[in-house]
């Protein structure tokens, strides 16, 4: 039923466009908070807004997994490392969505520089693999995304983030098939030291409307954090918990779409340095 | 009191002086920020193209040519709506009762100036000695008159269907097919001032399309053009103003406008109309301003001047222009040839044959007056003016336009008065017009009662307390109140056959919050051309701003507007209106990084729904990062931006930094992204350069603009060059 389900509104959200899923928010936090990162920090701001990894201190591995819909075949696999030197953030990210049949892979080389408080700039370039099944071979392009924060005031932190700004194209493709622009901004704002919600805008020139997003987290005991968030255009609510130690965190988060189910998402980071 | 606050203001004046520079630079964007959001909500409620310039010179002359707070000029600063009137009332009372201001910071402790309205007006004004009764003198203009000249260049890169190659033979067939001229605009502009007071210059423009020197036609279609071909600048236009000459409050020679009361019966050029709501809905007529702007329509070229004793204030013009206009030739029974002019154009654009051949085809002639007197919190004035033209207006008749103006000779009067005191406002003006030339007009009398002919509008504001106002208006214009010169508040830009009520809020509950809302309800008491029975409709807005911090603004925007127009339904029998609404929400961020880096962030969505059952969305995001470093000559703003709305009905209004003197609100429909580069740099002390180039690329779309406008292609590209230099 579910899987019929599934080819239903794949048929009926791709009959005008087909857009891709190159970019979707990594992270167990950005999933239970409704998606919404582009204001916030850490290693997986590598893929929601490299601006965010300006700061990091710790050398990190992350990994992350989403089993969307709970189908493997949806599946959204991530990997990202980064090395914060002293010229400012390096970082390699590898992310696939799809299965053997058909997939989409990007795979990043990012930067990322404090200017001081007010300003982090993030970039990262990538390389895009479309690969689909039974002889129809892989097409490939070359695209990059570009990402700002700032810490205006102690509480609120503003960030805006364009994956593809100069709209390039799958030249090898029949169609020369659009690689969608993304746009997202939005804010982070710290209610108490520990709770802090945020909220976003994402615009995605291959797709009808906008998507708005919000997500609430909050450090229950220490160290130990309750999320919430909501998302439009789908329609998606999300709940999940977190988990960090100095040297490990560990982020869980599920989301329930109406019609489509339910979708769990796992994320680790584990980081070495002072 | 004055001599303690000498005092204590010396002790500061040392630490305040240091911190002046980056407050200064920080509140030239305040201003700006106040203005963006006026011009756009001007934009989007007039459906024509509006050339900003002429509205926006006041603006920039006063940035640059600050106004001395101890003269009587700070009025200006409320007409420009810097200041509230109450404001300003409760400024007049300080100077009143402690003398003439030696400081600006005193500013702050005049009743009812918050951090807001000194962050506004603290670069449009200066304190200086009240200087408007020193004697003029040749030796003193020459030495410290400030002269401009400014140089312009405009240009769409992209070759648009009007400018392909052409030949005598498509010409003569469809005559408007194709632009005569080159796609290149440009303008030259020289002004002189002397402290405000003596003020002269002139302006030449060329648009994109018109011919220049450079330009050939060929024969053909030169004795086609006959008298009207003309090459080289299309517009000329100077002044000669003169302030404060004795009982000569103010005198102009050459292109002027005119503002008088509440600008029912005289407001030539632009007016913010509704879009400055709040309390600043009341208008105040600053009788004679002289026109150094380049546009081509709206404005009177002759003499005018104004003389003032005790509390009386008299104007007398004269105007005498060449406007566009469409004529036609008619025999006459006893076979004389006579015109009558079927419509008259605005564009004050010549590229075509046919604009060419309509160029300056008519002379209207306005003579008139305006008479007041000013007490202490009252004052009431007279407006009269008569117009006519050298051949009669004879529209294509329709219902709708049954009542607009026609014939040759139109009158227009009117009573303006207002009242300020405490904590009240009372303003308001009654007009009437008489159109006594029947000759051309059979028909038009039906319906057309006395009191149609009457127009007024009545208003209060009241300010209960310091942070909190509230304005009522009502207004009712007959449908047959004809005025070439009408601007005053309303809804559209026709001051006629219209009825409303308007309440308008403006708060500050809480320090960095401000919240400014209306609702204008209304009603079309005649057909209009869009609508071909008497119709309906309201506008309500909302929109609540904070600062986080002093580098940090935010506003949150709602509008919904409800009118009506005919239906498109095809299978209709007969023209019947329906309602339409457009709601759009808009969130707007400012912060600025460090002192070199502003930022600025706007997502919009709008929405547009009918009767008829159309649905249409449209949505837009961008990213503004402006690089201006301090004690550096240059700067840089930059835009990127994509927007996606399907139809022209739930199109994005956008407003974009330009060149200085320049202002542009883009209009964006379909799907594409839009970026735009700008940049600045002062060569010299006296010469500043400035350039944009600006690109808009569609996804959906091949092929941009229909007509002479068409482009082969899914961009369009936009460069404006401009050197100021400055003596």
């Amino acid at each position: 039923m579910k899987k019929f389900l599934l080819l239903f509104t794949i048929i009926l959200t791709t009959s005008t466009l087909f857009a891709y899923d190159f970019i979707h928010p990594m992270g167990g936090r950005a999933a239970a908070m409704g998606g919404s990162s582009v204001a916030s920090q850490g290693l997986w701001a590598m893929q929601n807004n490299p601006a965010g990894m300006a700061n990091l201190e710790k050398i990190s591995l992350g990994l992350y997994y989403e089993n969307r819909w709970l189908m493997p075949e949806t599946a959204y696999k991530c990997g990202a490392f980064a090395l914060p030197t002293k010229f400012g953030c390096l970082g390699l990210s590898f992310n696939q969505f799809g299965s053997s049949k058909y997939n989409e892979n990007k795979f990043g080389l990012a930067y990322a520089k404090d200017f001081g408080r007010y300003l982090q700039i993030g970039l990262q370039l990538d390389y895009l693999l479309l690969k689909i099944g039974n002889d129809y071979g892989s097409f490939s392009a070359v695209t990059f995304e570009l990402g700002i924060q700032s810490q205006v005031t102690d509480k609120l932190t503003l960030g805006t983030y364009i994956f593809n700004p100069v709209n390039f194209s799958f030249k090898q493709t029949l169609n020369h098939e659009k690689i969608p622009i993304v746009m997202r901004f939005g804010l982070a704002y710290k209610f108490t030291k520990d709770f802090i919600g945020q909220c976003e805008i994402e615009k995605d020139s291959e797709r009808e409307g906008v998507s708005l997003r919000g997500g609430l987290e909050f450090e229950a005991v220490r160290n130990f954090f309750v999320r919430a968030g909501i998302q439009t255009n789908p329609g998606i609510l999300s709940f999940g918990l977190g988990y960090a130690i100095s040297f490990a965190q560990v982020n869980v988060a599920a989301q329930l779409h109406n019609e489509l189910g339910a979708s769990v998402q796992i994320g680790m980071i584990f980081s070495i340095g002072k | 009191m004055k001599r303690l606050v000498f005092i204590i203001l010396s002790f500061f004046a040392a630490s305040i002086a240091k911190a002046q520079i980056a407050i200064d630079t920080l509140n030239t964007e305040v201003l700006n920020q106040l203005l963006i959001e006026q011009i756009e909500r001007l934009a989007e409620d007039s459906d024509e193209d509006i050339d900003f310039e002429e509205l926006l010179e006041n603006y920039i002359f006063f940035s640059e040519n600050p106004i001395n707070i101890n003269s009587e000029d700070v009025m200006q600063l409320v007409e420009l709506r810097l200041l509230s009137v109450f404001q300003y009332e409760e400024l007049k009372r300080y100077r009143r009762y402690y003398g003439d201001f030696l400081f600006l910071e005193e500013l702050e402790m005049v009743e009812g100036f918050d951090e807001q309205t000194l962050a506004i007006i603290r670069p449009v004004v200066y304190v200086g000695k009240d200087q408007s009764k020193d004697k003029l003198t040749l030796n003193k203009m020459a030495r410290y008159g400030k002269h401009q000249i400014v140089g312009r260049y405009e240009q769409i890169l992209e070759k648009q269907q009007g400018y392909e190659p052409y030949d005598d033979s498509l010409l003569l067939a469809k005559p408007n097919s194709r632009y005569l001229g080159s796609p290149q605009k440009y303008q030259f502009k020289y002004t002189y001032n002397y402290r405000n007071r003596i003020r002269a210059g002139f302006v030449l423009k060329k648009d994109a399309g018109e011919l220049f020197f450079t330009d050939k036609v060929s024969d053909t279609i030169q004795a086609l053009l006959g008298k009207n071909y003309r090459k080289g600048f299309d517009f000329f236009g100077f002044h000669l103003y003169a302030k404060d000459l004795g009982i000569v409050k103010a005198a102009v020679l050459g292109d002027y406008q005119l503002a008088f009361g509440q600008g029912l019966t005289m407001w030539s050029g632009l007016s913010f109309g509704k879009a400055g709501a709040g309390s600043s809905v009341m208008k105040q007529g600053r009788g004679i301003i002289p026109k150094s702007s380049a546009s081509e329509y709206g404005f009177l070229r002759g003499a005018a001047v104004t003389l003032g004793g005790g509390p009386f204030r008299g104007t007398v013009f004269y105007s005498n222009r060449w406007i566009d206009a469409n004529v036609s030739v008619f025999d006459t029974i006893d076979n004389e040839v006579a015109e009558f002019v079927s419509s008259l154009q605005e564009t004050g654009y010549h590229r075509t044959i046919g604009e060419l051949q309509d160029r300056h085809a008519i002379r209207q002639q306005v003579i008139g007056g305006h008479l007041s007197y000013a007490m202490n919190h009252f004052e009431v004035g007279y407006t009269a003016h008569h117009t006519w033209l050298s051949a009669p207006l004879q529209l294509k008749p329709s219902h709708y336009n049954q009542f607009y103006f026609q014939g040759q000779k139109l009158t227009n009067q009117g009573i303006d008065f207002k009242y300020v005191k405490g904590k009240y406002a009372l303003f308001g003006e009654v007009a009437m017009s008489m159109n006594f030339d029947s000759t051309a007009l059979a028909g038009v009398s039906v319906g057309s009662t006395t009191l149609n002919r009457f127009a007024g509008l009545v208003a209060l504001t009241v300010k209960p307390a310091g942070y909190l106002n509230f304005t009522l208006m009502y207004r009712d214009f007959g449908r047959a109140y004809q005025n070439l010169f009408s601007n005053a508040f309303g809804e559209g830009s026709r001051n006629q056959g219209q009825r409303g009520i308007y309440l308008g809020v403006e708060a500050a509950p809480a320090p960095y919050w401000h919240i400014l809302a209306y609702a204008d309800q209304f009603q079309f008491t005649w057909l209009t051309s869009q609508a071909y029975a008497p119709s309906r409709g309201h506008d309500y807005y909302l929109r609540i701003s904070h600062s986080f911090n002093r580098r940090t603004h935010a506003y949150l925007q709602f509008r919904s507007k409800t009118k009506m127009k005919n239906s498109t339904d095809g299978f209709a029998f007969t023209h019947y209106p329906i309602s339409y609404t457009k709601n759009a929400v808009r969130f707007n961020i400012n912060y600025q990084m460090g002192s070199d880096f502003h930022f600025c962030n706007k997502a919009e969505y709008a929405h547009y729904h009918n009767d008829d059952g159309i649905n249409e969305h449209g949505y837009f995001l961008c990213q503004d990062v402006a690089y201006k470093p301090e004690n550096k000559p240059f700067s840089l703003t930059f835009r990127y931006a994509i927007f996606d709305a399907k139809d022209y009905n739930a199109r994005i209004y956008t407003y974009e930094s330009d060149i200085l003197y320049s202002f542009s609100v883009l209009t964006l429909y379909g799907k594409g992204m839009r970026v735009y580069l700008l940049g600045k740099v002062k060569l010299f002390n006296a010469l500043t350069l400035y350039a944009r180039i600006g690109r808009t690329i569609y996804s959906d779309r091949d092929q941009i603009g229909s007509g002479l406008t068409l482009i082969d292609g899914n961009h369009k590209t936009d460069l404006k060059v401009e050197a100021i230099w400055k003596l």
